[in-house]
């Protein structure tokens, strides 16, 4: 009797542990050999800090990524926490499968940026966790052979443009004044909206209700850009313009945080500058997007992905994570505020240029969207359109993709 | 006798799951997909009968990748054909190193799709093989390289594949020319026949069912070309084809399988007109002449 009641007993305490302790699936797209070590570390200490939780970490690609989230949502087999694009997020949420967090994060949400982004139809779905913004670099050493001061920045588009085309003109024929980027998908419209945006064009009317990319000022920075692109233009696709913005052929890029790291990384002896996006008013508007972090609605672990999500998305957390990856751009904004990032003029370009950036809206018809834009700037680019007829036939796919889609 | 009956339909029995799970099943699902507004993505989708196909019919997107997929058949169909039964005829001949020939036009069609895309995207790269030449000979050449440009990207995709796919059809043509009697050779030269009176009277004749074979396969595949404009362009500078808006649509950004369900089935009696077409025009006679 007595070996009996010891069995049970172990067996009740044994079964109670078992079932407390529970296990979140996440999904991430940091794979590289020089930030997965940091996630994994992130990961192992948060199940330090919380011996009930497990989590089971699953890697993906941006090549195929989405496609994977997608397929295992729809099939109802999703992990518990997923790392999403920030421009994904509106469609997912709009069918439902994702965790309405408004309740958990609201509280904290004062001390984090980018909430615009996760936001959709009044509630937040995830948390910003690593955002992303461009700015322009330039070769400081062309911009001095071309007759510069050291100290020269472009806060005007004019200035900009001068610039560029000075380089792009008196420094010889290899030597182009601009990196631009080819039609490459999910890609060129990120180059073209800050010259839009800059320009004072803005996507859709302030009450939401219109598109408006046809606008004047919309079809001036379409012109402007174009000029900058025919006249000046190195045209490749992204890696094709950085490998000759680093060897020193290029003047002026349009790129994000990964720029300073691969110079890190290659140990290029560069003389890179770092300038916020000139603009009618400076400094002008650039691109943001970012990394968030949010929860399966079919998630039977809710609480203790809230839990995961707070840690990863903490300002500790984050530095670390910034630290290795050298991103520019951590949500947190104590993480923001640290003096590595203060003390980095390079990477201090980039945490000032976030707080001058413009997402674009947060809409499940995004994909339609952008589809017409980059098929406008590509058909004034590479092909024969004018900016005038391409912005319009483009405002024109804008709203029928908003009325065929519109929920009744 | 019965009893031979059951265990032989038993025997078949895996294959016929096989092809009923995984060929016909999807076939008729998406087929049914395609009258509906299913997106991967929500939950709920209803009926709507033929707007799908009306949709696309007035979708330029999908007129444009139309269009671009008949000109890459049209295109390379026939320069594919004729040179595959002219490099056949030419190592058909004895001739020292006639083996190597053989091999050397045959290796690009057993090489990796994906690598080869990704040589020849290289080469025709701004400042690659193919604008050096160009220039030398003294052509003007497109300023970012030839897949950056709406005016070369699909002719210069078109050239690689029939560079790929001759080699393949050349051996086919090959074996059809094996099979041909020498006799019928003899009897013509006895009989006076020139040898193009003997490639038109004789061989052209005889390789009509191989011809066909070929026509059929080679219309099939370049309809249904994807892999080339995936790896070079994304379907970008005017390089959209049927296949890859279907992916597109269905696999991409939106997850539209309504709308790519039927975009597929409009490509499919596209294929099925186009082979039925060549069919006919093959049997109309039955004596051998063209």
């Amino acid at each position: 009797m007595k070996r009996f009641l010891a069995l049970m007993t172990t067996l009740l305490i044994t079964g109670t542990t078992a079932s407390a302790r529970s296990t979140i699936e996440w999904w991430q797209f940091w794979t590289d050999p020089g930030i997965k070590p940091t996630v994994d570390s992130l990961v192992t200490a948060f199940e330090q800090a919380n011996p009930d939780i497990d989590v089971t970490v699953t890697d993906l690609t941006w090549a195929n990524g989405q496609e994977k989230i997608v397929i295992a949502l729809a099939s109802g087999t999703g992990p518990d926490v997923l790392e999403l694009g920030s421009d994904w997020i509106a469609q997912f949420a709009d069918n439902g499968h994702l965790s309405d967090l408004t309740a958990e994060l609201a509280p904290d949400s004062a001390q984090f940026s980018g909430w615009g982004m996760s936001t959709y139809g009044g509630k937040l779905y995830a948390k910003p966790w690593i955002l992303g913004t461009r700015v322009l670099f330039a070769n400081r050493d062309l911009l001095n052979k071309a007759g510069y001061p050291p100290d020269f920045v472009p806060a005007t588009l004019v200035q900009f443009r001068d610039a560029a085309i000075k380089i792009g003109t008196a420094l010889g024929k290899d030597v182009y004044g601009w990196g631009s980027n080819t039609a490459e998908k999910h890609r060129l419209y990120k180059k073209y909206l800050p010259f839009f945006w800059s320009w004072g064009a803005q996507l859709f009317t302030d009450d939401d209700k219109y598109c408006v990319i046809s606008s004047e000022n919309g079809i001036n920075s379409l012109t402007f850009y174009k000029m900058i692109h025919d006249s000046i233009g190195f045209v490749a696709d992204q890696r094709g313009v950085e490998d000759a913005f680093l060897d020193g052929k290029v003047g002026f890029v349009l790129s994000g945080d990964w720029l300073v790291k691969r110079i890190e990384l290659e140990k290029r002896k560069f003389n890179l500058a770092a300038f916020l996006m000139p603009g009618w008013d400076f400094p002008g508007r650039s691109f943001l997007g970012g990394e968030f972090l949010a929860i399966n609605e079919q998630s039977g672990n809710k609480a203790a992905a809230v839990k995961f999500i707070n840690f990863i998305t903490s300002p500790e957390a984050q530095m670390a994570f910034c630290k290795a990856n050298r991103s520019a751009n951590p949500s947190s904004k104590a993480a923001q505020n640290d003096p590595y990032f203060e003390s980095d003029p390079i990477l201090n370009v980039f945490i000032k240029q976030m707080r001058n950036s413009i997402h674009p809206p947060v809409d499940p018809n995004w994909p339609a969207y952008e589809n017409a834009i980059e098929a406008a700037v590509e058909d004034v680019l590479f092909g024969r359109g004018l900016p005038a007829t391409a912005l319009r036939d483009a405002n024109r796919k804008i709203m029928e993709a908003r009325s065929r889609n519109a929920k009744p | 006798m019965r009893n031979h009956r059951t265990i032989a339909y038993l025997y078949t029995l895996p294959w016929v799951i096989t092809f009923g799970l995984f060929w016909t099943f999807p076939l008729i699902y998406s087929f049914l997909m395609g009258f509906t507004n299913s997106r991967l993505l929500a939950k709920e989708f209803s009926w709507i009968g033929w707007a799908n196909y009306s949709a696309l019919l007035q979708d330029s997107a999908f007129l444009s990748a139309l269009k671009n997929t008949f000109v890459f058949a049209l295109g390379t169909i026939p320069v594919t054909t004729v040179l595959a039964l002219l490099l056949a005829l030419l190592v058909n001949r004895e001739f020292k190193g006639r083996g190597l020939f053989r091999s050397g036009f045959f290796v690009p069609s057993i090489t990796s799709l994906v690598v080869v895309a990704l040589i020849f995207a290289n080469l025709y790269s701004r400042g690659g093989y193919v604008a050096m030449i160009g220039q030398m000979l003294g052509f003007e050449t497109p300023q970012n390289g030839f897949l950056y440009d709406s005016g070369t990207a699909l002719y210069s995709i078109m050239a690689m594949d029939v560079w790929m796919s001759v080699g393949y059809y050349m051996l086919i043509f090959l074996a059809g020319l094996k099979a041909i009697p020498d006799e019928l050779y003899e009897a013509a030269e006895i009989n006076g026949a020139s040898p193009t009176r003997q490639f038109f009277s004789i061989t052209l004749p005889l390789l009509k069912p191989v011809a066909l074979f070929i026509l059929v396969v080679n219309s099939i595949k370049s309809f249904q070309v994807f892999v080339e404009i995936f790896v070079m362009t994304k379907g970008k500078f005017d390089t959209m084809t049927s296949v890859y808006f279907i992916y597109e649509k269905g696999l991409t950004t939106q997850f539209e399988f309504g709308y790519a369900s039927a975009a597929a089935y409009i490509l499919f009696v596209i294929i099925g007109i186009f082979s039925l077409a060549q069919f006919l025009l093959f049997r109309q006679r039955k004596d051998y002449s063209w």
